[in-house]
């Protein structure tokens, strides 16, 4: 009763139990809020006329049955007071009801859509793992095939962390790994994994490099790798087909940022991502870094994502020191900012250093392109002469030839204005021969032409985007290993000093010839003069001795098409998997399905280029 | 040359010869036993002549840097007479000499031999070049880089003009340095911008002073005969103030020289310079297009159809009208009132090539027939495009008219057989879906597949050396050329309402059923609206090749049941697996195989009338 008379006070309201008699009502209870609210004592109350005593209050009647009824007085004012009360409780129900609701679904969806993270990864996995198999006995492809499929499983895995590192960003348990890196490496590593989905979208993804002061830097790269694919991911997946996204990557001294104290040494790396795609409203901009939230467009068909990822985002960034801005208007297209302060790695870069006086020639018909790279190679101390078509090229080393100043190397970039820069190659190995240098700057991915390539003469390739050390490191390692009067030193130093190779030709000069150019790349060479007495050296060597038997065809006594043949149809465990490589005039394309048949693995057209030599022994022995 | 290679040469001329020339057959039955009889002596002079190519000159290939001397200097005649000028007997084993020739002297480091070798290999791909005719720069430019390359390099050696005392190797130099502008650029100023440069070089005193015993005037003259030509190759709007400048002053030289000549004769200039005088007249703004065009027509009008010279009839007659056509292209509008024109204009063509002496020897001829078709007006009484190519085939490339007539009756066949079960099986194509008609929609399927078979391999057309004169199997450079008979074909029968409907089966016939891999590598399976199609002639044409052509280009053979029992092998990987489930039936294979000889029969028979009336 008490606390009923606190609850009616406290409301403003009254209670009156009326008792109907035979000589009409009376008031049986009243509580003190009637008291109040009527004016009356208790005492009076209880004796009062009930109608009287309500007088011009509100009141709401519930009858209690066996003649009795409930009253509850409550003045107008109050009563419209507690409506609005209620009504604002309702709304503000409805609201937690709509948010639980909100934050149920978007869990729900989370779950649905996390697919598209996981898959990503997982078909480069499956992809370059059948192309592995496919060509399971080129070393140097099913090499490339399993770092990637390394680096998209370890992507993969850091997605599959993503859920984990939300609760640890949420319970402030996250923290950094602190180790050494390369930012060329990171750099590489994030366009492998991209440029796919770009290309499935026939996107045009730009990588650019801007000043990059230390590439060796500490950090950790795992957490990077996931701020950058990330972005860039949300890039390409919220931008249309043959849209743009373009990234840049730099770096800012401390001193050039006037806004913070920063450590010294410390380098500001600065990323951006630029898309045209479909942009986020401004209600959805308040929202981007809380988790769970992705943008929902009906031009934008299957976009899948967990809705974590620009939540951690932020949180990483913010956990590495760093700041993240982002721009974007609906239709035009977004813009993310990253800054990071980093540390370089305490030891200093390895600097290639080439000797004065040597020249280059650069043929890339993109003028940024080629002012990046003459950039790079005037820093290193290499004079850059530049071209923009074949044909110049051609005329040039034609002329640097005849006055014995040929170049140090070509080196050719994405494009030339009249050719293929692989038609130029192929010419200008035939033209300077097998011991100059060159190399390929290019943003194809080096499996899809790295055949196409080596046919064509590429003696190496580098990457895009492009850094200073890689371009530097393999040139250097370029001209080390091929530069004049060093070749054989270098060939031989190249571990091919283990490999045996059983060459098989019937005329002396052919064999002086090839057992020279074989000789320079330092395998142990034997020769045999005919298929049977190949067919014998063979049978007589321990098992596994010859790794490539090099097979003329028309030869006396046996030919190589009997002598490949009769090998296979040994019983010792080597003969099926020697490679043999027919080597011969005959050009025509039942002749190469000839020697498939008889068991031969490649097919080397004579007279005998130097560089096919080369590159067989390459995609064998790695 | 050797006796070998003489031997080779002969074989070369024979097989070359038209089917049916010389037979005088009193009856059809008579006639195609004389074909019989003429395809099995070119198979076997084919043979002998691989025979002569493994035996005697692989191994001179296989020896070439002990080679002596005088048997380097026989294999260059050799390779001179595989491709002499404009007659060429077999310019992919020409090129395959130069390049081991150009390789020896890299080796030997003789320059001469080198800078010789290079322009001439250059001019062998210029010959591959121009099968490509309107075929896209982008597909066509690996070929023309080829070409350029070599020819560059060789130009190169023009700085060290005074150090290369040999008249003939300088020679080379010049005409290397000329021949850079050959084929086609991504640009015209570019090609002026060669010529030119060219020119300023030829005309340069010094040059001349060095070596007068070359032919300054001859190679000045034809240089600007290649800058007047060039003109030709422009198009509207595409030609800056400074080109026509450039082209200008050749197109007056070169035009008086013939006005001249031909004032001592007391006739008229030839077709070709009047053309680029007129051209350049326009391009000048001196008068309009519909001016242009009215005096191409008298220099056509003007043409002698018994003239049969590369200058003369073959000019007026084929090359002029097809630049007459560009025009038309551009400027569709004017196309109304010139149809009448236009109309006899293709019958006029047709009827000189039909009575052309040696017409399939001639690569000029091919080269003029190839830009007609490229730029082809098709109008409403005109011959289609699709009857021009059907009879250009007939002309040209009987065998492959053979081949694709019997894959026509085949899949006519075969198409019929499937649709008894499944009258939906060609729904896929709109105008089929469109037929409610059973029997109509029967009827309509027959005549589609009948016409894709005669349309489909029409690029052939471009490839004669490799096809219908084919005289020996192919280098793998020549396998992958004719892989762009395809795209050829596509591209000539996508530009006209009359054949763009066969265009995807022109494009697809060799993919893969997968899609996951081409036939060859590169090929794609196309995504089209009358896949069914394309896959129907796709399997009817790799059978009917592999039992009846592929031979003598792959040495691939197989008799008529090896192939159904191939096909069926290849189920679901390079062929659709819902045709070769047909081929289980021998019911099928039955008729297939009636089909298949019944079409040829046909093709035949119609190579036979089309003698008699001719």
């Amino acid at each position: 009763m008490e606390n009923r008379e606190t609850k009616g006070k406290k409301e403003n309201r009254g209670y009156l139990v009326i008792e109907r008699g035979r000589d009409g009502r009376r008031i049986l209870y009243a509580d003190h809020g009637a008291c109040t609210l009527s004016g009356y004592s208790m005492e009076k109350l209880l004796a009062a006329d009930p109608e009287q005593a309500a007088g011009k209050l509100e009141k709401d009647k519930v009858m209690l049955g066996d003649g009795h009824e409930l009253w509850i007085l409550d003045t107008l004012q109050n009563r419209l007071q507690r409506r609005q009360e209620l009504e604002q409780m309702n709304d503000a129900l409805e609201d937690a009801l709509k948010a639980a609701e909100a934050a149920n679904k978007a869990k729900s969806n989370f779950l649905s859509n996390m697919s598209h993270d996981i898959r990503t990864p997982m078909n480069a996995i499956v992809g370059m793992t059948s192309i592995g198999l496919s060509h399971i006995d080129e070393k140097s492809r099913v090499q490339d095939c399993l770092q990637k499929i390394k680096t998209a499983s370890t992507h993969l895995m850091s997605l599959v962390n993503d859920v984990l590192d939300m609760s640890r960003i949420d319970s402030g348990r996250m923290t950094l790994n602190e180790e050494v890196f390369s930012l060329a490496d990171l750099v590489h590593d994030v366009t492998v994994i991209m440029r796919p989905q770009a290309e499935l979208k026939k996107q045009s993804l730009v990588i650019d490099i801007g000043p990059i002061y230390e590439e060796s830097l500490m950090g950790d790269t795992l957490r990077l790798r996931q701020i950058l694919v990330n972005i860039i991911g949300n890039a390409v997946k919220y931008t249309l087909e043959n849209g743009n996204v373009n990234v840049c990557f730099r770096q800012r001294r401390p001193e050039e940022d006037g806004k913070k104290e920063w450590e010294k040494d410390t380098v500001l790396l600065e990323f951006s991502c630029q898309d045209n795609g479909i942009g986020m409203s401004q209600e959805f901009l308040e929202k981007i870094f809380l988790p769970f939230e992705r943008v929902n467009n009906t031009t934008i068909s299957k976009i899948e994502g967990s809705g974590l990822g620009m939540a951690i985002v932020k949180n990483l960034v913010e956990c590495m020191g760093g700041e993240i801005s982002v721009e974007s208007r609906e239709g035009v297209g977004s813009r993310f900012e990253v800054v990071i302060p980093m540390s370089p790695a305490l030891h200093g870069k390895k600097e290639t250093v080439f000797p004065g006086g040597l020249t280059v020639v650069l043929a890339e018909s993109r003028d940024d392109r080629a002012a990046q790279i003459s950039g790079y190679l005037e820093e290193g101390g290499l004079e850059v002469i530049r071209t923009k078509e074949g044909m110049d090229t051609v005329t040039r080393l034609t002329e640097a030839q005849y006055e014995n100043r040929m170049p140090c190397a070509l080196l050719l970039g994405q494009g030339l204005e009249d050719m293929q820069v692989l038609e130029l190659a192929a010419h200008v190995r035939q033209l300077a021969g097998r011991d100059f240098p060159i190399l390929l700057v290019s943003e194809d991915d080096w499996a899809q032409i790295e055949y196409r390539a080596a046919r064509a003469g590429v003696n190496a390739f580098v990457p895009c985007p492009l850094f200073q050390s890689r371009l530097m490191e393999t040139l250097g390692s370029l001209m080390d290993n091929v530069g004049e009067g060093e070749r054989q030193q270098a060939d031989k130093e190249a571990d091919y000093g283990s490999r045996h190779v059983l060459l098989v030709e019937d005329i002396p000069l052919n064999q002086e010839i090839a057992m020279e150019i074989l000789n320079m790349t330092g395998v142990q060479v034997e020769t045999a003069d005919n298929g049977a007495e190949a067919l014998e050296k063979f049978e007589g060597s321990p098992q596994g001795h010859f790794d490539i038997i090099f097979m003329d065809i028309q030869m006396p006594v046996m030919d190589g098409y009997e002598a490949a043949k009769k090998i296979r149809a040994l019983s010792r465990g080597d003969a099926e998997s020697v490679w043999i490589v027919a080597m011969t005039a005959n050009a025509f394309v039942e002749d190469i399905r000839l020697s498939r048949e008889a068991g031969m693995n490649e097919h080397c057209s004579k007279p005998v280029d130097p560089e096919r030599l080369q590159e067989i022994l390459r995609s064998r022995f790695g | 040359m050797q006796p070998y290679q003489e031997e080779y040469i002969a074989n070369l001329k024979d097989i070359t010869v038209p089917a049916g020339k010389g037979a005088v057959p009193s009856s059809f039955g008579e006639w195609m036993t004389w074909m019989e009889r003429h395809k099995k002596a070119a198979d076997e002079k084919a043979e002998r002549n691989m025979k002569l190519l493994r035996e005697e000159l692989f191994p001179v290939l296989d020896h070439i840097y002990e080679t002596d001397s005088q048997e380097i200097s026989q294999l260059g005649e050799f390779a001179g007479h595989l491709l002499a000028g404009r007659e060429e007997l077999d310019v992919g084993l020409y090129c395959q000499i130069h390049k081991a020739l150009l390789n020896l002297a890299r080796r030997t480091k003789n320059r001469e031999v080198m800078i010789r070798e290079l322009y001439l290999l250059g001019m062998g791909y210029y010959s591959l070049c121009n099968k490509l005719v309107g075929m896209e720069y982008a597909v066509s430019r690996k070929y023309i880089s080829q070409m350029r390359l070599c020819f560059t390099e060789a130009a190169a050696y023009l700085k060290y003009f005074d150090e290369i005392e040999d008249t003939e190797t300088r020679g080379f130099i010049l005409r290397s340095r000329a021949n850079m502008a050959l084929g086609q650029f991504p640009a015209p100023g570019e090609k002026i911008h060669m010529v030119k440069r060219t020119l300023q070089i030829l005309q340069d005193k010094g040059y001349q002073e060095k070596e007068p015993g070359l032919p300054w005037d001859r190679y000045i003259y034809m240089t600007h005969q290649q800058m007047a030509a060039s003109i030709s190759y422009t198009r509207e709007l595409t030609m800056t103030s400074r080109d026509i400048e450039d082209v200008m002053e050749s197109v007056y030289i070169v035009y008086q020289r013939r006005l001249k000549e031909a004032a001592e004769k007391n006739g008229k200039p030839p077709a070709r310079p009047a053309f680029a005088y007129c051209a350049i007249e326009y391009y000048c703004g001196m008068y309009d297009i519909n001016e242009l065009l009215t005096r191409m027509e008298a220099l056509m009008d003007d043409a002698d159809p018994s003239d049969f010279s590369a200058d003369g009839g073959m000019y007026s007659i084929i090359s002029l009208p097809a630049f007459y056509c560009q025009f038309l292209n551009f400027f569709p509008e004017l196309i109304p009132e010139r149809e009448e024109y236009v109309e006899s204009l293709y019958r006029k063509v047709l009827a000189y090539v039909e009575s052309f002496p040696k017409a399939s020897e001639n690569e000029s001829l091919f080269v003029y027939l190839r830009q007609l078709s490229a730029t082809f007006v098709e109008t409403k009484n005109s011959i289609t495009y699709k009857e021009f190519l059907i009879r250009l085939e007939i002309h040209f490339a009987p065998a492959v008219y053979v081949h694709c007539r019997a894959v026509g009756t085949a899949a006519a066949v075969l198409g019929d057989l499937i649709l008894e079960e499944e009258p939906g099986y060609f729904d896929d194509i709109p105008d089929i879906r469109q037929i409610k008609d059973r029997q109509k929609k029967r009827r309509k399927v027959r005549e589609y597949a009948m016409e894709c078979g005669l349309l489909y391999d029409v690029g052939k057309i471009s490839f004669m050396n490799l096809y219908s004169q084919a005289s020996r199997q192919w280098f793998e450079e020549e396998y992958e050329l004719a892989h762009l008979h395809t795209q050829l074909g596509a591209e000539w029968l996508s530009g006209r309402k009359s054949t763009e409907g066969y265009a995807p089966v022109a494009l697809g016939h060799h993919s893969w059923y997968d899609g996951s891999r081409g036939y060859p590598e590169v090929y794609h399976r196309l995504e089209c609206p009358c896949r069914q199609m394309v896959d129907l002639i796709g399997l009817l044409d790799w059978m009917n090749n592999v039992t009846e052509t592929a031979r003598l280009y792959t040495g691939l053979h197989k008799n008529f049941e090896e192939a159904v029992e191939e096909a069926v092998a290849l189920e679901g990987r390079r062929f659709s697996p819902l045709l070769t489930a047909r081929l289980r039936d021998k019911k099928v294979t039955g008729k297939l195989r009636d089909a298949f000889a019944e079409g040829r029969r046909e093709a035949y028979r119609q190579l036979y009338e089309w003698r008699e009336r001719g």
